[in-house]
Order: C-alpha cells, then structure tokens, then sequence
C-alpha cells in the first residue's frame, strides 16, 4: 500500500505520523484516564508506556532511513540527480532526520508524565 | 539639563515598575519567587543568545568574511541548530515542569473560596473543621507559613485571579470550579488585578492582598467571624437608621443585624478593609460618601444605584456608620 521504501514518501513520514499518532494517543487517554477511570497513576503508566512503544518504532524507522541513505558508503550529501539511486538516498536522508525530530517531539510530549504526578 | 538626564528619568521609571505591591518581579511568596527566578533565567538566556547570535553575524560579516569550510558549517549547525537548542529547551522544561507540582499542592488548613462578581471579589474563609464559611470581600487575607487552599469560581463571566508578588494567575469560569494554593512568606500589603477581561469595569476590579503572621491571621479570622460592631456614637447609630431607612441591607449584608443582602460585598468589617470598592479606593470616609453617592462615577457600570438624594448629613451619618464596622 505504501509502495516500496526506496522510491515512497509514505515510508519517508513515517516517524513523523508515530509522532503524531503518540500526541493523540497521549492526550486521549489522560483525558478518559482523568475524567473517568483510573485516575492520575494510570494516566501516568499508559503514557509512558506509550512513549516507550513510539520510541522504539521510531528507532526502528530512523534505523531503517539511515541504511537507506547509506551514508558511511559514499558519504553522499547532495541528492540532486534523477537517478534511482539519488531517490533512495534522498529519501532515506530525509527520513533519518525526520526520525530524529520525530523522537526529540516524542520525548518532549512525555515529559509532563515524567515530573507530574496528578490530573489537576 | 545634560543629555544624561532624561536616560537616567526613564532607567528609574522602568525600574520603579520592578518593585512595589503589584509586582512579579517584588516576590513575596514561595510561587512567585519560582516564577521570578524563572524569568530571569529566562532573559538571562535570552541576552546571551542575543549577544551570541549578533557576535557570530558580525564575525562573519566583519571579522571574517569568507565562506566556512563544509565540516566547521556542518558542525555550526548541527551544534548549534539541533543539539544546543534541544539541550536548552528540555533542561528549561523539565526544570518548568518539576515546579509545577509545587505550585498545583493542595492547602492545608485553610480554604478560601473566591467568586468573580462582576467588578468586585465575593470572599470566604473556610478555616480547617469549621462547616459555615465567614463571609468577606474585595480582600484576601493569607498567614504565612502555610499553603493555602483557594477555589475559585465566577458568577457571570469569566474572571482571573492574579496577585502577581504571591503566584501565577487563574482563570475564574462560571459554573465550574478552579483552584490554585499559595504560600506567601512575607508579611505585607500586595495588590492583586483581575487578569481577564470582563466588561466595562475590568480595570477598576482589583484586590487587596494582606500578608499576615500566623499569630494575627489567627487573631483576624476571629473578628472577621465575629458579629458586627455596635454602633455607639449617636451619629453612627444615625448612620445605621439611614442605612435600614435606604434599603442598603437588601443588597448588603451586616452580620448581627438585619441587613442580609447577598446581591453586593458583605460589609460586616468594612471598615477593617485596607481598600474600599474592589480596590480602587483608600478606605476613607471621603472615599465612602463619594462612593455611596454615585458609584457610577467611580466605577462605570456598577451595580450599586447612587444615593445622591442623601444630605451630605446623611451621607456623612453613613460613612461614620461604616467605618465603625471594623
Ligand atoms: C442593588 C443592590 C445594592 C444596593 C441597594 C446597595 N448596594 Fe452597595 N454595593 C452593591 C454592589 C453590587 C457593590 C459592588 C460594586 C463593585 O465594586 O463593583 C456594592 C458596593 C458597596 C460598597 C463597597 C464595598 C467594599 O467591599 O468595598 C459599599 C461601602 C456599599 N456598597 C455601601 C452601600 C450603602 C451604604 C448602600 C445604601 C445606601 C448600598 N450600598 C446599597 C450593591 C448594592
Ligand atoms: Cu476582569
């Protein structure tokens, strides 16, 4: 569906929509968690274990991008040309770095979980 | 007069703003002094990434202008584009975010519960074990040495609670309950503004906030649950015969009397009031028959009517009256 990872935008947003997905996540299930049942620790573990599985996923995701710019081969920077090879470079270039924005996004969204420990 | 002169003027006119009973940057509580110690901070950084910023511009406009090579440009702005603004931004949300439960405490002890009326503070203290709130208004009175309780809420619009010297703001919302706690540790006289706009009398919604030791606190709270005073001098009971005679008491309510009005402030220990008319006036008797003459005057849209028909006799009766009721 998302077409090959060498030649697919989709695969380049990938880490991205994890971070997206998480905010969403983290933010619905406090507010059911504050709101209605378990209360603040509930609130607390599910958004930690939420960031934990987006972290990974992302790691995963950015690990995947950077074999595909593959770097350390070439020390390729500019992907300029329309070439097949400059395309999966291009996109696995980008991807790793939307991966790392992905992941810095991601922490800081579950940081409020780390140091407070109420639903007021 | 030296060219000097007027940068000086205006160095002290920005400073004074700095100091004095309204001011986040005059601390005089354990929230503000976070807030404060945050702020500066905060500028701090903002100086030297200012001067950082404008140094590396002239560096390489100036000093040096010719191109970086690739690896110092890639470092410059992995370094200084990816790493030190993530290091900065989490180390100032975490320290941000670990103050934050501080400030969100509960209150021991104390409770007050505030409403927002429209252009002045409905007040009530609900001391630890006791079930009847002792009515108050347009003042907060708060010991040190404690956390207190305040749950806030607002009867037609919203307000917000703010007294900068002693913690953050809290927006008022009819229908539904805020809180916040404060912890003040130096006795005085602050003054605190509604922070949200709320009709035409917005500006002239302000509140006295009194600092205490424990020991007064305690000693205070005990008169302000008191009955009113009695009035004695003939022209105070005058007062009081003008006050019954004008249907005040309809509105207001003088504990210990008849008056039971819960429409304005409660006026039981006015005169033991540090402000009068949500703060916009000393507690005067000038201050009180202005007042009580046309407060539309005073403070537009009031919903007090005037009492200009009053002899200045009368309305002098009045005031006597009033500030007896301390
Ligand atoms: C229709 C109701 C109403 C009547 C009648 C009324 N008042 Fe008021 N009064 C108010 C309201 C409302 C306020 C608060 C106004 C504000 O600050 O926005 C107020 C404020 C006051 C204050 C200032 C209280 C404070 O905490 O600083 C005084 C003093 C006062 N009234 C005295 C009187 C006297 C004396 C009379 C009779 C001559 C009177 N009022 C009649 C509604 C009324
Ligand atoms: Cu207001």
């Amino acid at each position: 569906m998302l077409g090959h990872r060498h030649s697919s935008l989709w695969h380049m947003i990938l880490a991205p929509t994890v971070w997206a997905v998480h905010f969403c996540v983290v933010y619905g299930w406090t507010a059911v968690q504050c709101a209605r049942a378990g209360g603040p620790d509930a609130a607390r573990t599910g958004v930690l274990i939420a960031t934990a599985v987006a972290l990974m996923a992302i790691v995963v995701l950015g690990w995947k991008a950077w074999r595909q710019w593959d770097y350390l081969d070439d020390f390729d920077y500019v992907h300029d040309q329309p070439t097949t090879e400059h395309r999966r470079e291009f996109l696995g270039h980008a991807g790793w770095l939307l991966a790392i924005v992905s992941a810095i996004g991601v922490g800081f969204n579950a940081l409020p979980a780390v140091f407070i420990r109420s639903c007021l | 007069m030296s060219a000097a002169r007027p940068g000086l003027l205006c160095a002290a006119l920005l400073l004074s703003a700095c100091s004095g009973e309204q001011s986040v940057l005059a601390p005089a509580g354990r929230d503000a002094e976070v807030l404060a110690t945050l702020f500066w901070w905060m500028l701090g950084g903002a100086v030297v990434l200012w001067l950082l910023m404008n140094g590396l511009f002239f560096y390489v406009t100036r000093i040096r202008p010719q191109a970086l090579s690739p690896r110092a440009a890639e470092a410059l702005i992995i370094g200084g584009g990816i790493v030190f603004p993530t290091v900065v931004l989490a180390a100032l949300l975490s320290f941000a975010l670990s103050e934050m439960p501080k400030q969100r405490e509960p209150g021991e002890n104390l409770t007050v519960r505030i409403t927002g009326e429209s252009w002045w503070w409905r007040v009530d203290y609900l001391p630890e074990g006791s079930d009847t709130p002792i009515a108050s208004a347009n003042e907060l009175r708060l010991p040190t040495g404690q956390r207190s309780e305040l749950k806030l809420n607002a009867s037609e619009v919203i307000h917000s609670f703010w007294i900068p010297a002693l913690g953050g703001k809290t927006d008022m919302i009819p229908g539904r309950e805020t809180r916040m706690s404060l912890e003040p540790t130096v006795p005085g006289d602050y003054r605190g503004q509604c922070a949200e706009f709320c009709g035409e009398s917005h500006a002239l919604m302000a509140l006295a906030g009194v600092v205490m030791t424990p020991g007064d606190f305690a000693a205070w709270l005990e008169k302000e649950a008191a009955p009113a005073a009695i009035p004695t001098s003939a022209e105070a009971l005058r007062g009081l015969a003008v006050f019954n005679a004008e249907g005040c008491g309809g509105c207001h309510a003088v504990r210990g009397t008849e008056a039971a009005g819960t429409v304005g402030p409660d006026l039981t220990h006015l005169g033991g009031r540090v402000t009068l008319a949500a703060g916009i006036l000393p507690m005067e008797r000038d201050a009180l028959i202005r007042w009580i003459r046309d407060p539309e005057a005073l403070k537009p849209g009031a919903r007090m009517p005037g009492y200009d028909h009053l002899s200045d006799a009368e309305l002098s009766a009045l005031a006597t009256y009033l500030e007896g009721l301390e």
